[in-house]
């Protein structure tokens, strides 16, 4: 599943589009408002056979399912199983928990996502697997969770399944439902104490929540895509509308603790934005995790060829190689697609990232939705 | 976990309760999802599948597909291009099937094999039919459930067939030989009198006797196959009501809320 999906739109209906979203307020050809999602259908709970399932319809028809499955592991590394491991194995363990524990715990979580008609070891399908798994672990609380003793912990599966033929980038659908099947996941409840083998409370019932019911300070994250066009900030891009951005960014944001300073974002994380300070004004306060670029589809579509260089309209060419890679370096005309080019400013990155985080924001609205969603 | 097959000759009852010729609860829908041009939903029992069927189309550059997809589609009729994802949470343990399994290989050419032989595929030359079937959770009977899919999602995307394809498992009670005559045969198996048990898949052309596709991966005394495949049949039959009636009920409902016009000659549909 490649960002770089190819869209049969010619250059004339790009360089309209373009122009259309780049107006303030920008016309999106779906009418929807710059800082508007599109309407979803979310369910909880689908598969009984799951330790946590969820699904989510767009209105566009894009349809995921994920589900979670977990299982006990024993930690590999642990000085208490010298007896059963071998020297050379034990050390090598020792080793790797001497480097630090925790590139280890993010073993601890599995995530494949399938899209039907592409390979699962397709680039663009791994990227997205990376993507979401990254946004999961960066907070580092997560994989803490898994924790049962000092020997063993849980193995979390994540499925994602998409559906329905991918019509947009299926990323912002796969982060929400993934959302959604964390906060319905529940793991049995441990009655062994210690680090003696674990056994666990047969009541489904008794099972408590990966994360907690009631309290907010708590929940997974999520990746919303976030694309540039001029100076217009567009939330939630269709297809068509990918096809003309200038730049694209998957930002995955979490909630802050509340009591706890918010810490930095690790790994690709630019760095927790200083936000806390408006703890006055409404909504929650957010967290950078991590922000990716996504090469937006726009890079590879054909150029438009302005009047006065085209032939077809009686201008006389000189014979040339290749018409269009000149009209590719020539200078930007009105009305005339031209593929953007080159990286993106620094101020646009910052200002979209902004945008994300801001307080009463899309991101808020998007967790307040999600949090309306009744599990069970 | 072996099946209690004497508690079977005691009181005629199955593990799960149910009795010989009895199929398992059956629930399905069809147009579950609105971007695919055909899609439905099926339950057999815990087996629980989804399906899209996306075409007849032009065929793209897809990749993954079985059946020669990427070779281009055959130009006197329609492909059938299946693919059949099995989701790692589907079984009770969490097992990863590449898409490059044999057995997920040989589900896909099945389908594709049994589809094309009912779907009129000779009106779409130079096109591509994409089925593609997700499994949502397993408990046997899982190749006769797709088929049910597969069938419903593509009378829902209108793609003229010459009946319903319908499937269903059929076993026997005993597996060994000194049994022959306490031996019953046994409708719609679940995944444990599938691990136990002999079976075959059977699907048929609708309420006829035909049969489109035969499976059988397990021994069995060839005295007895003709009493697993008459019930079988039977099953098949029953199914086909069932499918039949999600698809007039959901079409019933589509010419109330005015979807889709009511057709000539339905005079006599009851729309109450």
């Amino acid at each position: 599943m490649a960002s770089t999906q190819h869209v049969l739109l010619s250059p004339a209906e790009l360089a309209y589009l373009h122009e259309a979203l780049s107006l303030t307020p920008p016309i999106r050809p779906d009418g929807r408002a710059p800082m508007q999602f599109r309407p979803l259908v979310a369910e909880t709970e689908i598969l009984p056979g799951t330790n946590g399932s969820a699904r989510i319809c767009f209105a566009d028809g894009t349809e995921a399912i994920v589900g979670v499955k977990a299982e006990v592991e024993r930690t590999r590394g642990y000085h208490g199983d010298e007896q059963e491991e071998g020297g050379e194995e034990e050390e090598e363990g020792g080793e790797e928990r001497r480097e630090g524990e925790r590139e280890g715990q993010g073993e601890w979580v599995e995530l494949t996502v399938e899209i039907p008609g592409y390979r699962d070891d397709d680039a663009g399908t791994a990227f997205l697997a990376a993507m979401l798994s990254e946004a999961l672990l960066a907070d580092g609380r997560f994989a803490k969770k898994l924790w049962i003793s000092r020997r063993f912990h849980w193995k979390l599966f994540l499925d994602i399944l998409l559906i329905s033929p991918p019509l947009s980038y299926p990323l912002p659908l796969l982060s929400l439902t993934t959302h959604l099947a964390l906060l319905s996941t529940r793991l049995p409840r441990l009655k062994s104490e210690g680090d003696e083998d674990p056994f666990f409370d047969d009541d489904w019932a008794a099972a408590p929540y990966l994360y907690p019911q009631g309290t907010t300070t708590t929940r997974p994250p999520i990746t919303l895509l976030v694309m540039a066009v001029g100076r217009n900030i567009i939330f939630d891009p269709s297809k068509e509308e990918l096809a003309v951005a200038d730049v694209v960014l998957a930002v995955s944001v979490g909630e802050a603790a509340t009591n706890s300073a918010s810490t930095k974002g690790k790994g690709k994380a630019i760095g927790g934005m200083d936000i806390d300070s408006a703890a006055a004004q409404p909504g929650r306060s957010l967290r950078l995790l991590s922000v990716r670029t996504v090469d937006p589809p726009s890079r590879v579509t054909p150029p438009g060829m302005p009047n006065a260089t085209n032939s077809a309209y009686g201008v006389a060419v000189s014979v040339q190689k290749q018409p269009e890679a000149r009209t590719v370096e020539a200078q930007a005309v009105e009305g005339v697609w031209k593929a953007p080019r080159g990286g993106a400013k620094p101020a646009v990155m910052a200002a979209l990232v902004q945008k994300v985080l801001e307080r009463g924001g899309v991101a808020d609205e998007v967790l307040d939705a999600l949090e309306a969603v009744e599990l069970g | 976990m072996p099946l209690d097959t004497s508690a079977y000759s005691l009181a005629l009852l199955r593990v799960d309760g149910r009795r010989w010729n009895e199929l398992r609860r059956i629930h399905a829908q069809i147009r579950t999802q609105a971007a695919a041009d055909g899609s439905s939903y099926l339950e057999m029992g815990h087996t629980k599948v989804m399906c899209v069927v996306t075409g007849p189309s032009e065929p793209g550059p897809r990749r993954g597909t079985t059946g020669g997809a990427a070779a281009g589609a055959s130009k006197a009729a329609a492909e059938v291009a299946v693919s059949v994802v099995v989701a790692g949470f589907s079984s009770v343990d969490r097992k990863k099937r590449g898409r490059g399994d044999k057995r997920n290989l040989e589900l896909q050419s099945t389908i594709s094999n049994a589809l094309a032989a009912s779907l009129h595929t000779h009106l779409f030359p130079h096109s591509v039919i994409q089925v593609s079937l997700h499994v949502l959770s397993q408990d046997g009977s899982l190749l006769a459930a797709l088929i049910n899919a597969a069938t419903l999602a593509c009378v829902d995307a209108g793609i003229p067939m010459t009946d319903y394809v319908v499937a269903c498992t059929a076993g026997s009670t005993s597996t060994y030989a000194a049994g022959d005559e306490s031996a019953d045969p046994l409708l719609d198996l679940n995944h444990q009198e599938e691990q136990e048990l002999p079976g075959l898949t059977v699907a048929t052309l609708g309420e006829t006797d035909r049969v489109a596709v035969l499976v059988c991966e397990s021994r069995v005394q060839v005295g007895r196959l003709e009493g697993m495949l008459a019930v079988g049949v039977d099953g098949c039959k029953q199914v086909r009501e069932i499918l039949d009636r999600v698809v007039r009920e959901k079409g019933k409902r589509m010419v109330l809320e005015g979807t889709v016009v009511k057709g000539e000659g339905l005079e006599d549909m009851d729309l109450d």
